[in-house]
């Protein structure tokens, strides 16, 4: 039987990332992967025959430069169709409002009245944004014993929030664990562009604008200063160029293979065992899956009790769905310009009416009026589709996991209608042209990836489970207690989007670690 | 029952203040000091009498502690040898069946939570006893198990019938084959009752367990049947003279329980109180082990000793020095032992005392007397435990004093 230096759980672009990194140390490394396709959230899905659509993850922001060159994914076929999409804010009186990086205004071209206040409060957003990320892309400061290395990195973020002035620095520390409603509604008045700008605070979260510690997951995901990009061949050619990566650093990847449990030998992990009892041998194990699930594969009596709680209490509500269309023609949104259409089109009318979406949520309702984030990649990316359709993504925020009424075919069909009948108000004919639809309920994403509740970040991103309590504390540096064994994917630090930096940094964490001579 | 202790609040469909056990009706008629103590929530005594009495009672007749406040849970299920021994640092897999063990149980840190007596009376069905509360604990190690936990401690009823002639009282009243009943064996006597040979005292005795419906039956059983053997009921102060004989610890004494200490600098790995042959480290995970190992190449930061001490002032609360200057810790439990002669004290000593400085040990003692306090130096010897040790504890089957 082949012995492996590394088997890594999960072929999401974490996994791979990790696989990639540690083959390219020189480590003999498996992926096993239970779906037959990479990717994970971040897979294709084929709404129809020839319609080639994003399944859930559409749109790049925190993936970096250095991730990009260090698993040279360029090389490996990734591109952009587009980079820095306008932000496009509907508003059901036609005046939707556009941002970009030069600005806003209304799609008409017309001035916006609050412009200026607006670009103070984004423009300092950043600044804030720009101090955390340095302790976004590095594993986070441990609570216990603090070397030298990360009290510079601590120091130079003490440092730079100095160097911010006076001012700054309180404002920094003053919003740091506020909530977007207030941090935004202080600065401009509640509608479509504050909306659109708090959108990033919440989505993917089961949290609403008026959560404690939304600003913070704001600035989180300004960190490249909020800058969108839309891949060439969908998120999944994106997952096929990180397949590559690992592929041709020399990882094996097996699809079809789902693990079961995993084999320990005294304290260490020595293996896996595969749902169809394939046994596989490795030296050390990568888990992309969430800590409760991991800690349960390596079974839970190996773990301290404390620790086992602290896994089960990770907040993991999911609470984000996808709708997926096959469309016979390009929808025409009115009021906005073709170039718009290749924008970042936001259904997110009000602050007020989002935390109203989000109350709705958390009593397991339906919503009534979607939160969305919607683009129709085929417009600049016309290889998506066969012929002259198009495909259009829509992320729905504030989509239950736990639906009262529970997530059959009915609850499924009932949530498509609600999306593609609000789309249809803003682009009329847009309903008549849908010629198929993919709605995937947090509970499906669940069942397609395995991430507990379907969560966007497979934890919830909130200040109480982020930097050294992420996942959870004594767990915040990807080892687990078991010798051999890590966490690589969303659930740790940084968290979820496609990033890959969970799997980069648990790839290091696992190369520093010298194993007992009998793991080799 | 408690017609007699008004509510403050009238019509309160709560009860209030401490709840009494099934055996107190028994009980409360022998109580002339009238000297009570809460424990676990329910009224126990402190003692009937005079303690010098119920103490030479336990050394030289037979006594009754009603231990019906222990919390009592059953582990029950296909997974029950699993979680106790994913609880315990002990292997209850070595323990046979109607055995039970003393244990003690840690937090992830290798700090203690409680010790207690684990009855095991098949793979499948265990029984804790214990001093501190653990129902919420025992759910946190039994998650992902199959095992159920059940709270016992309001339905089972608990009496300790220590001292030379207790097994003469178990015959007298007819319980058959207690004869056979090895130390530490547990054995089902009729339905309902359970009589286990365990104990505080390190002398012969039993504890029997009883359905707390079945605890007046018991009782009007026993009772009588004691007459001719010098049975009376004792409390707690003259049980912990005999503990300590023993040379066993309690709880918030001896050491401070983690989950109820709010100084986590305070707790004590098993090491630091002297139960190294209480962790089993080839038995596979267990609560704590990696922070025990941790703890064990480490070595001790304290450790309990017992202490044999010139004098006969006990040295209650004491400090403890090295060369007489410098302190090395503090007296957690002591008494003049009657039955020893010698006056005896537990002790935790801050390393290297008491693990590689072992000599020059003085503990300074305050005594009153008459309104006036008085302090001598006195010198202090590290003394092997138990110190209180008698053949009849263990003989099989026992004697009839
Ligand atoms: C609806 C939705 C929209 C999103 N949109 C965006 C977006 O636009 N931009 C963005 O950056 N992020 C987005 N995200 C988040 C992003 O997709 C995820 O955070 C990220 O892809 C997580 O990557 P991962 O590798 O850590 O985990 P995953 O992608 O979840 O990968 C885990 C992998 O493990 C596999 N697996 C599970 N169990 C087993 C097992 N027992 N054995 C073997 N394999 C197993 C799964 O099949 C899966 O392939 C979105 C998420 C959702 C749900």
């Amino acid at each position: 039987m082949t012995q492996y230096d590394a088997i890594v759980i999960g072929a999401g672009h974490n996994g791979l990332a990790a696989a990639a990194t540690l083959a390219g140390a020189g480590k003999k490394v498996v992926v096993l992967e239970k779906n037959g396709d990479p990717g994970g959230m971040a897979a294709n899905s084929t709404v129809a025959p020839g319609y080639e659509c994003p399944a859930m993850a559409h749109l790049l922001s925190n993936l970096d430069g250095a991730e990009i060159a260090s698993l040279g994914l360029e090389r490996h076929g990734f591109a952009y169709a587009a980079t820095d999409l306008p932000t496009i804010s509907l508003s059901s009186d036609g005046k939707h409002i556009v941002s970009d990086a030069k600005g806003v205004r209304y799609a008409d071209g017309g001035a916006l009245a609050g412009e200026a206040e607006f670009l103070t409060l984004r423009a300092r957003l950043i600044r804030f944004a720009d101090q955390l990320a340095a302790l976004k892309r590095k594993p986070p400061p441990s609570l216990s014993g603090i070397d030298w290395r990360e009290a510079a990195s601590l120091g130079k973020l003490a440092l730079g929030l100095r160097r911010m002035g006076k001012e700054d620095m309180r404002e920094f520390l003053r919003v740091l664990l506020s909530n977007s409603y207030d941090t935004i509604l202080d600065e401009i008045d509640d509608g479509p562009l504050a909306g659109a700008f708090a959108l990033d605070s919440v989505l993917g979260g089961h949290v609403g604008p008026r959560s404690p510690g939304t600003v913070l997951t704001l600035m989180y995901r300004l960190a490249n200063g909020g800058a969108k990009h839309q891949p060439r061949g969908g998120m999944g050619a994106v997952m096929r160029a990180f397949e590559k990566s690992a592929k041709s650093a020399g990882a094996e990847i097996r699809y079809g293979a789902a693990v079961e449990r995993m084999v320990l030998s005294g304290d260490r992990v020595t293996g896996v065992v595969l749902a169809d009892g394939t046994e596989i041998s490795g030296a050390r194990v990568l888990s992309s899956l969430d800590p409760k699930t991991t800690m349960v594969l390596a079974g839970v009596g190996n773990f301290d009790a404390e620790m086992i709680r602290r896994a089960r209490h990770i907040r993991t509500k999911g609470c984000t769905a996808k709708v997926n269309l096959a469309l016979s023609a390009a929808p025409v949104f009115t009021g906005l310009s073709d170039d718009l259409h290749r924008g970042r089109i936001l259904h997110a009318p009000s602050l007020a009416v989002m935390e109203k979406a989000f109350n709705l949520a958390k009593y397991g309702e339906l919503p009534t009026s979607p939160i969305l984030e919607v683009t129709i990649p085929s417009l600049a990316d016309p290889g998506l589709v066969d012929g002259d359709g198009h495909v259009l993504s829509a992320v729905v925020q504030y989509v239950p996991y736990s639906l009262k009424q529970g997530w059959a075919d009915d609850s499924r069909n009932a949530l498509g209608d609600v999306v593609v009948d609000c789309l249809d108000q803003f682009a009329p004919g847009l309903k008549a042209a849908v010629t198929a639809r993919q709605v995937l309920s947090p509970a499906d994403i669940e069942a397609q990836t395995g991430a507990p509740g379907g969560h966007w970040h497979h934890g919830e991103m909130i200040a109480d489970q982020m930097l050294m309590l992420r996942p959870a504390p004594g767990i915040e540096r990807y080892a687990l207690p078991v010798e051999g064994l890590y966490l690589c994917g969303a659930s740790t630090h940084p968290g979820g989007d496609v990033t890959g930096i969970p799997g980069c940094n648990a790839a290091k964490a696992a190369l520093q670690v010298k194993l007992g001579r009998a793991a080799a | 029952m408690t017609g007699h202790r008004p509510n403050l609040k009238d019509g309160l469909p709560v009860r209030r203040g401490l709840v009494e056990t099934p055996f107190d009706r028994h009980l409360r008629p022998f109580s002339l000091a009238e000297d009570w103590m809460p424990w676990a929530g329910f009224v126990s005594a402190r003692r009937f009498e005079t303690v010098e009495a119920e103490y030479f009672a336990i050394r030289n007749q037979a006594t009754l502690f009603d231990i019906s406040p222990m919390h009592k849970y059953a582990i029950t299920g296909r997974d029950a040898l699993a979680v106790v021994n994913r609880l315990v640092t002990r292997n209850a897999a070595k323990l046979g069946d109607n055995r039970v063990g003393y244990t003690v149980w840690c937090d992830e840190d290798g700090s203690v939570i409680d010790d207690g007596t684990l009855f095991r009376f098949s793979e499948t069905e265990f029984q804790l006893c214990c001093q501190e509360p653990q129902y919420s604990w025992l759910h946190d190690i039994a998650w992902g198990f199959d095992v159920t936990i059940e709270d016992q401690s309001d339905t089972i009823a608990g009496l300790a019938l220590q001292g030379p002639t207790s097994f003469a009282v178990l015959k007298e009243a007819g319980f058959d084959g207690v004869e056979n009943l090895k130390p530490f064996g547990i054995m089902d006597v009729a339905s309902g009752l359970k009589i286990s040979r365990t104990g505080f005292t390190g002398d012969l005795g039993y504890e029997l367990w009883v359905e707390a419906s079945k605890a007046d039956e018991l009782w009007d059983r026993l009772w009588p049947a004691g007459q001719n053997y010098g049975l009376r009921p004792i409390g707690g102060e003259a049980l912990d003279m005999a503990r300590i004989e023993a040379g066993f610890i309690a709880a918030r004494v001896d050491f401070q329980p983690i989950h109820d200490a709010q100084r986590p600098s305070r707790g004590r790995t098993p090491f630091e109180l002297g139960l190294d042959w209480l962790v089993d480290f080839e038995k596979g995970h267990f609560n704590g082990r990696r922070a025990l190992l941790e703890a064990q190449r480490r070595g001790p930061r304290t450790l309990l000793v017992g202490l044999e001490i010139e004098g006969h002032k006990p040295a209650r609360d004491a400090f403890v020095y090295h060369g007489k200057k410098k302190e090395a810790g503090h007296v957690t439990s002591a008494l003049w032992s009657p039955t020893c002669k010698r006056n005896l004290a537990l002790a935790e000593l801050r390393a290297p005392y008491g693990v590689s400085v072992k000599d020059d040990l003085w503990v300074e003692i305050y005594h009153p007397k008459e309104g006036k306090w008085e302090k001598v130096m006195a010198q202090a010897k590290i003394a092997e435990r138990p110190f209180f040790k008698n053949k009849r504890r263990s003989a099989t089957p026992p004697g009839l004093f």
